[in-house]
């Protein structure tokens, strides 16, 4: 597409990427049909073809207003338009820019700013975030039962496995998940501990994909320093790979690459951890794990950040099905479930509307459990779901 | 034979619009159950005949629409070729259907459901418009959308929005082996069977029933009409081909009774209270054959009301076809004015309005 | 010229009464993304978006714009390479992407209903579990819908076979520009009086807006195999088509695909196609389990007489499936080799595939433009995309100075300038090559029969004789054609 960037912009080095990743769109629409948003609204400034026009403009200096801004936060990030594209452009990169830029030219209104700021102080920190939830499951019984549901329960963390064994590996806990889903890693860690490797568990708080979605750049770059600096000295020591069992968190490792790229300190150890960083299944995928499951019928919900981010599609259905699952097919399977990181908070009503969808094509094929691998979307389908839903891992150890 | 009157006939159309006559168009005179238009004069298009173009490989013929069908069909069968639409000649005697007789009125055969009308397979036309213009529309490619798809409107017209001089339409290749099979079955099951047969991955080429039997034609390769013939069974028709070309012309028996003959385009599935000795079955259900003394009314009733139409095809004397839809008279109308601004051509013949 | 303020404000306030705020946009900011279509060279604000939800919405919408005398332009999906979506600067947009639901799957009669923002694969996706599937597949099936198929004619890959649009519509409904609802067809192979629905297949949104669409659906075919062949000569390919053709053989899909092509499609889904290739067909022969084998074995004996190198046959569903999406998304993989593409759809006679396709590669070295070249050779359909590059100044004129050439050669060897397309607002010079202006009033005329004020979609499909006789003008005075050797139109 022509681009016409003020020559000031096209000096910067986001200037240069938003020029090169504009012109290689070629507004062939094929994004808008994976698109989610677009899917509910039907509006071309909901699709990612849209949007893209509208940072566009903006960048080359049209006047924008809140309007365009809306449009832009309806974004859900879940990147299924950079699957469906043939021309390879990266969407989410122009769209970090382009969040940015408007977030400079239209100041939010001071609820909205209040409601970011809220959520980025409270979600990256565990102990605050795990505060708010004690207090609300001690309200929980006094509170209406349709907010009840929303309230998880305590959840059991299991036993962590002694690390015994020479092929180690670190488990990124992240932020909300040690609170919400405490089993899930140290199934995980079990798992391996059986076939050989050592799990390390790893608490640094946030992996910076909070405040990344928020727009928040500085607070990004703190919170991916911390992760890098608590997870270096295992590096150091030279350990196998760094295992995030929330695809959310697993993306965000993928991108600190880019996202420190111009930092002199951290650039190198920011790549470092690009490199190491794994999603569970690219692990349990080569063990040799026996097939115990006998044909229990599991839908899987593939996280957008598994699928879009990690390329990683098909790949945890694989294991369920070696393991004995029957795995269901998933009608839409590509479309988001809703939840997306603060999504669900910021954007209720889309985010709804898509879980009532992801819901009823889960149901389709009447599983009798429905797996996904990642919190956000874990945690946001169990809050409608009638039937259990639980991370993938969880599974490996039922029976 | 090779005649190019297409001079001769602009000058006629142009005479025609000086003495304000209108004209009838004939052809082979083929289709004499059909009424013809009463007009001042007549333009005469069975001299301006002869094949233009023929490459096999390209999968088209043009030729002027004087020409004879059957002159077409036999240079296509020597390259092993064929009009895929099976259209209708009900030639008699010197009478011979052509090329243009066949596309202004429209009729396709048997093979319809599975490979396409005639309209489907029109690619071009050259024609004279009612100011008495040489136009060119569509090609002689299979794809063409530049401009409104004049040439398919032209087919079934009945000749009211111009006279066809020239008319390019696609073949296909002829099917290595034909055969067909019989199964008894009562009419009132028929519709439901045909419908599984075509959820088999068969290599159909037609699906009827009558007298009751349905039928079952296959064509393709050896191959695969042998293992398909294998897989339903049924009793293999004999002298099959000119079965159904007595379908086809309505020269089977079941047309000669002395009754009005209707025909009814219903969805393929409709069911349809109609005796079983009165109908013949045609298109895998969506075309009902239907030879009955009841009134018109009720016949269109039945039809409209299973979502289809039906309309008198032969009666004792000439009828007069399909008329346009009540809701769409208007616009039939404007198309008619916009070809033919003084109503010179065919006068009548859309349904007996213009 | 644009919208008077006085219609200005009625338009809107009587719109408003109809329209709900998200559904009527108006100020710049919103519109701006609206100002093209799948054809990003061509640009233009429409005054006003409306995006209803009903039939009822869209029938208000028209009545108002008919009143006031305001044009309206209807657009899908938005994803046309001929302009035909461009906005009327002084207009209605009216995007039908809200009306976007199946209304009937009748697999008893082999149809299903739906509105016209339904897409074309999301179609076929729904009717599969019944073994049934909507043939019709543009390569942007995956985005386009099926009312803008309906607009344009759409062919696709398998269109050899199965047939454009036309060939699987049976019914339509369609609102004139007077708001007046018409219902043309139905669920039956044919219907009475004039044929309509095949004269609005193709009519590029010039007669109606159409918002109901009865499509056939037919039964999935037991088995589907592919093959890609390879040649080291694009000629040698050329000729394979025909040979294929000759043979008596209609195989589902043959496409082909030259080294650009395959160069951008690769980049996209690794499909590992023969690197030396000059050009590849894929060739797709579907029908009976036992059938499908023996045709493939017959059409992989033509391929390799007539010079294919290497004859890979697809190992199973999923690699077919790849080799289909690698060729359906290639067009915009073409994007991963140059910032734009300008998209041509001639559609010419199959024997003369080797010797235009030689032609065009001295035509791109002539203009010194890249073009790489996919399509449907069965049918003749060339796409060949000329790379450009929109922010250098002049490239833009470039190829479409080298586009009309090749649109002209075309015409010149017994072809058309547009066999799927359409002609939309980019090939209305091409309508003045390829027909007559006796021609071009028919059409204007049948165009009048239904919109006699000239408010659906103007300035497109059919250019003004003015138009025609100007650039006839133009080119008399110029004195000098590209190729004067060439018959003249």
């Amino acid at each position: 597409m022509q681009t016409w960037l003020p020559a000031e912009f096209m000096q910067t080095s986001e200037g240069k990427a938003a020029d090169a990743i504009l012109r290689s769109c070629v507004h062939c629409g094929f994004c808008n049909a994976a698109c989610p948003t677009y899917t509910l609204l039907g509006n071309e400034l909901d699709g990612p073809r849209g949007r893209i026009y509208q940072i566009k403009g903006l960048l080359e200096g049209s006047p924008v207003t809140a309007q365009t801004q809306s449009h832009l936060d309806r974004c859900l990030t879940c990147r299924a338009c950079e699957t469906a594209c043939p021309s390879g452009v990266q969407y989410a990169k122009l769209l970090d820019i382009g969040r940015a830029e408007i977030a400079k030219r239209v100041p939010r209104s001071v609820p909205q700013r209040l409601l970011r700021r809220a959520l980025r102080w409270i979600i990256p920190s565990t102990r605050r975030f795990g505060l708010m939830l004690m207090l609300a499951r001690a309200l929980r019984p006094l509170l209406p039962s349709a907010v009840q549901r929303y309230i998880p329960l305590a959840k059991p963390s299991g036993v962590w496995p002694q690390v015994r064994h020479s092929r180690r590996m670190l488990i990124l806990a992240g932020c909300v998940q040690p609170v919400l889903e405490p089993g899930i890693d140290s199934s995980l860690a079990r798992l391996l501990d059986r076939h050989g490797i050592s799990a390390v568990p790893v608490y640094a708080g946030c992996c910076g994909a909070v405040s990344h979605h928020l727009t928040a750049a500085e607070q990004t770059h703190a919170h991916i320093k911390t992760t890098i600096d608590a997870l270096w000295p295992s590096i150091e020591s030279g350990i196998e790979a760094i295992i995030t069992t929330a695809g959310g968190c697993g993306a965000m490792l993928r991108d600190y690459r880019h996202i420190l790229r111009e930092d002199a300190e951290y650039s190198a150890k920011a790549a470092r951890v690009t490199e190491l960083c794994r999603d569970p299944v690219q692990i349990i995928e080569a063990l040799p794990i026996d097939a115990a499951a006998k044909g229990r019928r599991v839908a899987f919900q593939a996280p957008c950040s598994l699928v879009n981010a990690l390329k990683l599609e098909g790949r945890v259905e694989a294991v369920l099905q070696r393991v004995g699952f029957d795995v269901l097919p998933v009608q839409e399977s590509a479309l988001c479930c809703g939840s997306a990181g603060t999504y669900s908070i910021l954007q209720a009503g889309l985010a709804n509307e898509l879980r009532e969808r992801k819901l009823k094509n889960l149901y389709l094929a009447e599983p009798e459990i429905i797996a996904t691998a990642n919190i956000g979307c874990l945690t946001h389908l169990n809050a409608a779901s009638q039937i259990p839903v639980a991370h993938w891992l969880s599974l490996l150890e039922m029976d | 034979m090779n005649h190019d009157l297409s001079l001769s006939l602009q000058d006629q159309v142009k005479e025609a619009i000086a003495k304000k006559h209108t004209l009838a168009i004939v052809g082979g005179g083929s289709k004499s159950f059909l009424q013809s238009a009463k007009a001042d004069a007549e333009l005469n298009l069975s001299g301006h005949r002869g094949v233009l173009n023929y490459e096999p490989g390209e999968l088209f013929i043009s030729a002027r629409a004087g020409t004879p069908l059957a002159e077409i069909e036999t240079l296509l069968a020597d390259h092993r070729q064929m009009l895929a639409s099976e259209p209708q000649h009900f030639s008699q005697g010197e009478n011979l259907a052509t090329l243009g007789g066949a596309v202004a009125c429209g009729f396709s055969g048997s093979r319809r459901p599975f490979a396409g009308s005639l309209r489907d397979h029109v690619l071009g036309v050259n024609m004279l418009n009612g100011k008495g213009e040489r136009l060119q529309f569509g090609g002689q490619v299979m794809k063409n959308v530049a401009g409104f798809d004049v040439s398919r409107l032209m087919v079934g017209a009945r000749g009211t929005l111009g006279a066809l001089l020239e008319i390019s339409v696609k073949v296909m290749p002829k099917p290595e082996l034909e055969q067909t099979l019989l199964f008894e079955c009562p009419s009132v099951h028929a519709v439901k069977r045909m419908s599984g047969f075509v959820h088999r991955s068969l290599p159909l080429s037609a699906l009827a029933w009558l007298e009751g039997y349905l039928l079952v034609r296959l064509e393709g390769t050896e191959t695969a009409v042998s293992a398909a013939s294998a897989q339903i069974g049924g009793d293999v028709a004999e002298q099959s081909a000119n079965f159904w070309l007595s379908l086809r012309e309505q020269t089977h028996p079941f047309f000669r009774r002395h009754q009005p003959l209707w025909r009814l385009s219903v969805p393929p599935a409709a069911d349809l209270p109609i005796p079983e000795n009165e109908v013949f079955i045609d298109w895998q259900g969506g075309l009902r054959w239907w030879q009955t003394d009841r009134s018109a009314e009720y016949i269109q009733t039945m039809a409209s009301k299973a979502g289809g139409y039906a309309y008198l095809f032969r009666d004792a004397g000439p009828v007069i076809g399909d008329s346009p839809p009540t809701g769409l008279l208007t616009l039939h109308r404007s198309l008619k004015q916009s070809f033919d601004p003084d109503g010179l051509f065919n006068p009548g013949l859309m349904g007996g309005q213009f | 010229m644009s919208l008077s303020k006085t219609t200005c404000a009625a338009l809107m306030t009587r719109l408003g009464k109809v329209l709900s705020k998200h559904a009527l946009l108006h100020d710049e900011e919103a519109l701006r993304p609206y100002e093209c279509d799948g054809l990003s060279a061509y640009r233009q604000l429409p005054a006003v978006v409306c995006l209803p939800e009903t039939v009822e919405q869209v029938q208000a919408v028209l009545r108002i714009c008919d009143e006031l005398q305001v044009p309206v332009v209807p657009r899908g999906a938005g994803t046309g390479l001929s302009g035909g979506a461009l906005p009327d600067h002084a207009g209605v947009l009216l995007v039908l992407t809200k009306l976007n639901r199946i209304l009937e799957i009748d697999a008893p009669n082999f149809c299903a209903r739906v509105e016209p923002g339904v897409r074309n694969l999301a179609l076929s996706e729904a009717t599969r579990p019944l073994g049934l599937y909507y043939a019709p597949d543009p390569s942007s099936q995956i985005a386009c819908s099926i009312g803008g198929n309906v607009a344009e004619n759409s062919g696709g890959v398998h269109c050899l076979k199965y047939g454009l649009t036309v060939h699987n519509v049976l019914g339509l409904k369609m609102l004139t520009i007077e708001g007046e609802l018409l219902d043309i067809g139905g669920k039956t192979l044919d219907a009475p009086g004039y044929d309509v629905l095949a004269l609005l297949c193709g009519s590029e949104g010039l007669l109606g807006v159409i918002v109901e669409i009865t499509v056939r659906l037919l039964p999935c075919p037991e088995c589907a195999q592919v093959m890609v062949a390879a040649f080291d000569d694009v000629a040698k390919a050329g000729a394979a088509v025909g040979n294929v053709i000759a043979a008596g053989i209609i195989p589902a899909g043959l496409e082909m695909m030259d080294k650009l092509a395959i160069r951008a499609a690769e980049d996209f889904v690794h499909v590992g196609y023969p690197k030396h290739a000059a050009a590849i067909l894929l060739c797709e022969v579907d029908g009976a389990r036992v059938e499908v084998p023996e045709e493939l074995q017959r059409v992989r004996q033509i391929m390799l007489e007539s010079g294919a190198f290497e004859v890979r046959i697809a190992t199973d569903e999923a690699e077919r499936a790849l080799f289909w999406k690698s060729r359906k998304a290639t067009f915009p993989a073409v994007g991963r080799l140059s910032p734009d593409y300008y998209c041509m759809d001639g559609t010419i006679p199959r024997h003369r595939l080797a010797e235009v396709l030689t032609r065009i590669e001295a035509l791109s070295e002539q203009f010194g433009l890249p073009v790489a070249n996919v399509f449907h050779a069965g049918d003749g359909n060339l796409h060949p995309l000329i790379l450009y590059d929109a922010n250098r100044e002049g490239d833009l004129t470039k190829a479409e100075a080298l586009g009309a050439c090749i649109l002209r050669l075309c015409v010149a060897v017994g072809g058309t300038i547009t066999g799927e397309h359409g002609v939309g607002i980019e090939k209305l010079d091409g309508m003045c090559m390829q027909f007559k202006s006796s021609e071009l009033s028919q059409f204007l005329r049948v165009k009048a029969a239904f919109d006699p004020q000239g408010l659906l979609n103007p300035g497109k499909a059919v250019p003004t004789l003015h138009r025609c006789a100007e650039l006839g003008a133009m080119h008399v005075h110029r004195g000098q054609v590209p190729f004067p050797e060439l018959e003249r139109f």
